[in-house]
């Protein structure tokens, strides 16, 4: 019945990778964000979603972007930091104070991202999930009490038209 | 279809995907090669590598 078991059970998360993880994506955040202590973390990622047409074949790439998503519910600032599935490293930070963007919520369709415009020009769009197992496009992290933290704090304080 | 012509048509089909997969990776790195002859490369993306952590001592 081994065999049927693990079937049945489902994916088993790896606890030691996933808190391995989030001390990286701690120390990471920490290293290029002033006061990161004072921010909650979880992982997120950005799809970049293109279409092609090279005649003999077609159609479309995704582009994954992984970010240390972080928020302070004191100053209502959520701080994005590129980075890539490893985590051995990170890019520079972006900052969206509720008080400076021009709108944020949560999609619906096609997916249910945290869309951000910080003006008319661009928004960004993140992804966020308890636990994606493919180690090769995401940060391997287990994150269901945070996400719904985020996802509470994202909906009820930080939403605005 | 006769049993004996699958496995040559499986063979042709997978012949065509893998012509698809060449030519577009060829399209992609001419279309590259256009965008840095064009625009020039890149700007060089500020990084931070991970940093090392700290051992933590208790003291002499």
């Amino acid at each position: 019945m081994g065999f049927f078991d693990k079937l049945f059970k489902g994916p088993q998360i790896d606890t030691a990778k996933s808190d391995a993880n989030a001390k990286k994506m701690r120390a990471l955040f920490d290293h290029v964000v002033e006061n990161g202590a004072d921010y909650r973390l979880i992982y997120g990622y950005t799809e970049d979603v293109s279409r092609f047409n090279y005649g003999f074949v077609h159609g479309s790439k995704t582009k994954i972007g992984n970010l240390i998503v972080g928020w302070n519910e004191a100053t209502d600032t959520i701080v994005a930091v590129p980075t890539v599935p490893d985590l051995s490293g990170c890019g520079e930070p972006t900052y969206y104070r509720r008080a400076d963007i021009l709108k944020a919520y949560r999609n619906k369709y096609p997916t249910d991202a945290f869309v951000i415009y910080p003006d008319k020009r661009g928004y960004i769009a993140i992804n966020a999930y308890d636990w994606l197992e493919d180690e090769s496009l995401y940060v391997y992290v287990s994150q269901d009490e945070a996400l719904a933290a985020f996802t509470d704090y994202f909906m009820n304080r930080f939403a605005k038209k | 279809m006769p049993w004996e012509e699958l496995p040559w048509l499986a063979l042709t089909l997978l012949g065509l995907v893998i012509l698809g997969h060449l030519w577009f990776h060829f399209v992609e790195a001419l279309l590259a090669r256009a965008k840095r002859l064009l625009f020039g490369p890149p700007a060089p993306q500020v990084w931070h590598e991970l940093p090392d952590e700290k051992e933590e001592t208790d003291g002499p």
